[in-house]
């Protein structure tokens, strides 16, 4: 059997330290993030910023998931955890009517291998004077509501989801929330 | 950067040597397992989306062809192995891409956690994205200099595998934003979120993205490798330096800083590319320059030195020193032999390119020769430069205001859209 010799060892160490070098990145960063905890605290008496202007009241007992949160000055998201439930807003700019954009919404969630939608969309609007629409779905073990919103060209998706009685449960606190979305600049 | 060292190699690596580095069967484990994830999230893009995400690599792909020409000629005297220009190219579309992917994310997090969301969501891109990708790109260099040392002999080769590494990660890049955009737009397997996002990162962002990253990156380690006359931590010191350009760039690039200030439309964007992009292009076509003039200074001075009018004349050595000037001698050839001179031209030029990288050997000789004498027969003897033409500087000229036309176009539609 060939012995490996000086230059080969050095060779084969050198590429090791390359693949060390990858598994940190692609494993070491993950896990790093994992061993941090994503959830914050958020008080639910004052309005929350998703981004581009809008703002929201989180739920009373939520918290908000960090991961999830990037509140941008032209778009922005914001994850909140009340329980199991998952209470999530995504602000993107939009050049389109509300029809156009609840369409849009529902079009992405079907595309989700295993989404369906329920029911007929609702109309509902915020306690500020917003307009909207809402709906349901259904996924592998659990399901979901969402509602859209449309303003100054950009368009708010709402989505929740949890299983069923998790929903039933929170849905009110949640639907609370959901009223007191707000664009900035629009009356309180 | 750009010190006058060259070490030409002993001619393309043989597969059944490289199968004897070790590391190369680590490098091919690891490429295997990139190609392996980027195939499965392929497959998921086709299950969603098959006319889109056809329609993208399709573009891509084409996109890359001239890039890869241009990446793989700038090294004209000792152009690299095509075997080892595709595994730099494999490893930024399979093995860095499929490495960011997960660290770009946890990092986005880790800022957010470690920071506010609201850090996260201004600088997140400009923090995560450059820290994770440009290490894994230049790994892909190091990757290179570990199974063929030998074929990284000037801090130009350096740049080439950087650039090659580069464009095969901005290539599976952007063919992933392409199809992540097709789902934004919820409207189904449509593919004009695909022509948008080619518009946008394939041409406006594209040519100052991650091939240009990836050369500054790939001359750090060019470097590294061939500057022996100094001293480790020198090396090591003008290496790290490259990789932190590289990484400056990229933070440029994706930073928040300026967007704002010049609001929307073409102008604004237009403004964001020169401000954000002009800066690191015109650094780094400047390194480019140095690195092959250097190169080229090094080898045409071998060529001098044979000394036969046969092989090179003093114009011939003159022409050789510039793509511009070769690129003249050419036109020169067309002008004067026609098409045949002028690809006579381009063969002499190649075999004395050769021939300068193995002076003593008679067959590189032989073959300078030949091509002499096919010129000799077409009644264009010499391969020297013309002079500047009026007519090729119209065309240039034309063709740029064409180029800035078409960009324009592209600007305003993207601006207005």
């Amino acid at each position: 059997m060939a012995r490996i010799n000086r230059r080969e060892l050095t060779n084969l160490l050198g590429a090791v330290g390359v693949v060390a070098i990858l598994g940190g990145l692609a494993f070491g960063l993950p896990a790093a993030d994992r061993s941090l905890p994503a959830e914050r605290a958020v008080p639910d008496d004052e309005p929350y910023s998703a981004g581009a202007g809008v703002t929201v009241v989180p739920p009373s007992g939520a918290v908000l998931d960090v991961t999830g949160t990037r509140p941008g000055d032209s778009q922005g998201t914001v994850l909140f955890r009340v329980g199991p439930v998952r209470y999530a807003i995504a602000v993107r700019p939009f050049r389109g009517d509300l029809a156009a954009a609840a369409d849009r919404l529902r079009k992405r969630i079907v595309d989700t291998t295993g989404y369906q939608v329920t029911s007929a969309q609702l109309t509902v609007s915020t306690a500020g004077g917003l307009a909207g629409l809402q709906g349901g779905y259904t996924a592998p073990g659990r399901g979901g509501r969402y509602s859209v919103f449309v303003a100054d060209e950009h368009t708010i998706e709402v989505t929740i989801s949890g299983n069923d009685l998790d929903l039933g449960r929170t849905l009110p606190r949640i639907e609370a929330s959901t009223r007191t979305l707000r664009q900035n600049g629009e009356p309180r | 950067m750009t010190a006058s060292v060259v070490r030409p190699a002993a001619g393309s690596p043989r597969v059944s040597a490289l199968m004897r580095v070790p590391a190369f069967w680590v490098v091919l484990a690891v490429v295997a397992a990139g190609g392996l994830r980027m195939a499965q999230l392929a497959g998921q893009f086709f299950t969603s989306y098959p006319k889109a995400t056809a329609a993208s690599v399709l573009l891509f792909a084409l996109l890359a062809v001239p890039f890869w020409l241009f990446v793989s000629e700038l090294d004209f005297f000792e152009p690299e192995p095509t075997k080892l220009l595709v595994l730099a190219f494999a490893w930024g579309g399979l093995v860095a891409t499929t490495v960011s992917i997960p660290g770009g994310v946890a990092l986005q997090n880790l800022v957010a956690k470690l920071g506010s969301p609201q850090l996260a969501a201004g600088w997140g891109a400009a923090l995560a994205a450059p820290t994770v990708e440009e290490i894994a790109k230049t790994l892909g260099v190091v990757a290179i200099v570990l199974i063929a040392r030998s074929q990284v002999n000037s801090v130009l080769d350096g740049i080439v595998y950087g650039a090659m590494v580069g464009l095969g990660f901005q290539i599976a890049e952007d063919i992933v934003f392409a199809v992540g955009a097709v789902a934004l737009a919820g409207q189904g397997d449509q593919v004009q979120p695909v022509i948008a996002t080619f518009l946008l990162r394939g041409f406006l962002s594209g040519i100052w993205s991650h091939t240009l990253f990836g050369a500054l990156a790939g001359a750090g380690i060019g470097y590294l490798v061939v500057s022996r006359e100094r001293g480790g931590p020198h090396r090591v010191g003008v290496a790290v330096l490259g990789v932190l350009g590289a990484w400056a760039s990229h933070v440029l690039w994706n930073a928040p800083l300026v967007v704002d200030g010049l609001g929307n439309g073409a102008l604004a964007l237009l403004g964001v590319l020169v401000v954000k992009g002009l800066p690191p292009l015109v650094l780094i076509l400047l390194l480019v320059r140095r690195a092959h003039d250097s190169e080229a200074d090094y080898y045409v001075g071998r060529l001098a030195e044979l000394d036969d009018p046969e092989l090179i004349t003093g114009g011939e050595l003159e022409a050789l020193r510039s793509g511009a000037r070769r690129a003249s001698a050419r036109r020169l050839a067309a002008e004067q032999g026609g098409r045949a001179a002028a690809s006579a031209v381009r063969r002499l030029q190649r075999a004395q390119a050769r021939l300068a990288a193995s002076p003593s050997v008679e067959q590189g000789k032989a073959a300078v020769r030949a091509q002499r004498a096919e010129l000799r027969r077409l009644g264009h003897p010499e391969a020297v430069a013309g002079p500047v033409s009026w007519r090729h500087r119209a065309w240039t000229i034309a063709a740029t205001a064409v180029a800035i036309a078409v960009l324009w176009v592209a600007l305003s539609a993207l601006g207005g859209a």
